[in-house]
């Protein structure tokens, strides 16, 4: 039961489009692991097939062994690249959900973390600006004790010197018996925590490597080795 | 989990509609008194206060109704969804709570009005008129199974919606459309089937000498419309939780 995340020649198409093709691939428990590909590569449909929020085309995709369902849903705690709460909400009453349907969260956590970053919890999201909306999104998935965090474009939106603060967050926060998959273009900003990355290029996985082998044996840090292989 | 569903549920539509119910009776009110303070019949403050009443009555049912469609395609197919389906929740809890709540909306606007209508028509001797009217309607049984009708006719209307909407979900463009079409396939499908149901009843009832009573063939005709009504309920629930547990795919 090492492997967390498996997909066996998964394949999505939406309508004649394919978004990923024939990929495989297997994902160890314990690591940071960096999901890296251009725009439109296909990071996103990986992390949702992952989610049960899309249907896989052809093969199969698997958390802790099972197909996405009830029981790999209290296992990943998943931040989408997209605004997913109600904006009417405040910020306590969304905690108190997510306590209520997660049994592994952890609301003290999520008040201290709010705390540090001055956010009130009885804000409404409406009045926050994007970047504050994206930190209360990770905030909440980040108080989670879950066995696989899915992140996608967590620091897409936050400016620079919000990126430190949302990796030391990321870093400061997660179960260390779970695994973190970050999905991102932003590569410099994030090299320094990765065990392990994956590339993606148009729907298919094109290298799987340990983060310290690309240093080691190949000499290269993996932004160097990202602008190589992903080449204009 | 279910009752935490419904609990956030309520929360979230009882903010649109509960002011609305709540205004509707005040408005209620404002005209009760303007007629009680000897005003003349269509006197410009009565006849404002009536058509401010007559919109919000209005008002309170399309917002009921646009409340139901709305709280299921944003919240489970639209960016929502992606909270609502990445909970550990199975997809018929969600169907289930959305349902419950609208069917629950429905009735209480409905409640709402009648109330809204007492309070300005109230005329002194109006309770002992209603109360022999109502005497008029018939047994409790007649009475219970009109409500039992009422409420599956009205599941029933909400889950065709529901299966619409995700039939147009399989679709990878023009969803809203899609669900348009699906809404008229499934709607005339039912009324294939409901006409071959009532043909099929009539051919019993003409070949059986049982109900020979008029009113046995109507408690028959009524149990077996209730029955259909439930089928239908059953195959338009079952539609819509096949397509949010094995088709999702939200954009």
């Amino acid at each position: 039961m090492s492997t967390i995340l498996e997909c066996k020649s998964l394949g999505k198409r939406f309508g004649n489009k394919p978004a990923l093709s024939d990929v495989s691939l297997e994902v160890a428990r314990g690591q940071i692991v960096g999901l890296l590909g251009p725009n439109g590569s296909g990071k996103s449909t990986l992390i949702k097939l992952a989610n049960g929020l899309l249907t896989p085309s052809n093969g199969k995709i698997l958390v802790g062994g099972r197909e996405p369902d009830i029981e790999t849903k209290k296992i990943i705690s998943y931040l989408p690249e997209r605004t997913y709460l109600n904006d009417w909400m405040r910020v306590h009453e969304i905690i108190e959900f997510f306590s209520d349907f997660y049994a592994d969260f952890k609301p003290e956590k999520a008040y201290d973390m709010l705390k540090r970053l001055n956010i009130d919890p009885q804000d409404r999201l409406r009045t926050m600006s994007k970047g504050t909306k994206e930190k209360v999104q990770l905030i909440l998935v980040m108080s989670r004790e879950a066995d696989l965090y899915l992140l996608d474009e967590p620091i897409g939106g936050v400016d620079p010197a919000a990126r430190d603060y949302i990796l030391q967050t990321i870093l400061g926060n997660y179960n260390e018996n779970g695994t973190i998959i970050i999905s991102t273009h932003l590569i410099s900003d994030i090299e320094k925590i990765l065990d392990y990355v994956i590339f993606i290029n148009q729907g298919r996985v094109i290298l799987t490597s340990s983060v310290d082998d690309i240093r080691d044996n190949q000499g290269k840090t993996v932004d160097a080795l990202f602008r190589e292989v992903f080449k204009c | 989990m279910l009752g935490k569903l419904l609990k956030y549920e309520m929360r979230a539509t009882g903010r649109t509609l509960l002011p609305l119910f709540l205004s509707l009776l005040l408005v209620a009110g404002i005209s009760r008194l303007l007629f009680g303070a000897g005003h003349q019949k269509w006197d410009v403050a009565t006849v404002i206060s009536l058509a401010v009443y007559a919109v919000i009555m209005a008002g309170m049912f399309v917002m009921t109704f646009v409340v139901m469609i709305q709280r299921f395609y944003r919240n489970l197919l639209s960016d929502e969804g992606y909270l609502m389906f990445t909970l550990p929740v199975k997809p018929w809890k969600h169907i289930v709570s959305k349902l419950l709540v609208s069917m629950m909306w429905i009735v209480v606007s409905v409640a709402v009005a009648l109330v809204s209508i007492i309070i300005v028509n109230y005329r002194p001797g109006a309770w002992t008129k209603m109360i022999t009217f109502s005497g008029g309607l018939g047994s409790s049984a007649h009475f219970l199974a009109f409500i039992v009708s009422a409420l599956v006719s009205l599941a029933a209307g909400i889950l065709l919606i529901y299966a619409s909407i995700a039939i147009g979900h399989l679709v990878n463009r023009h969803k809203v459309l899609a669900s348009f079409a699906g809404f008229i396939v499934l709607n005339t499908l039912t009324q294939i089937v409901g006409q071959v149901f009532r043909s099929l009843f009539h051919t019993i009832q003409v070949n059986s000498g049982h109900f020979a009573f008029a009113q046995a063939r109507s408690e028959l005709a009524i149990a077996c419309a209730i029955a259909f009504m439930v089928l239908l309920s059953a195959a338009y629930f079952a539609v819509t939780n096949h397509i949010l547990a094995k088709r999702l795919n939200l954009e």
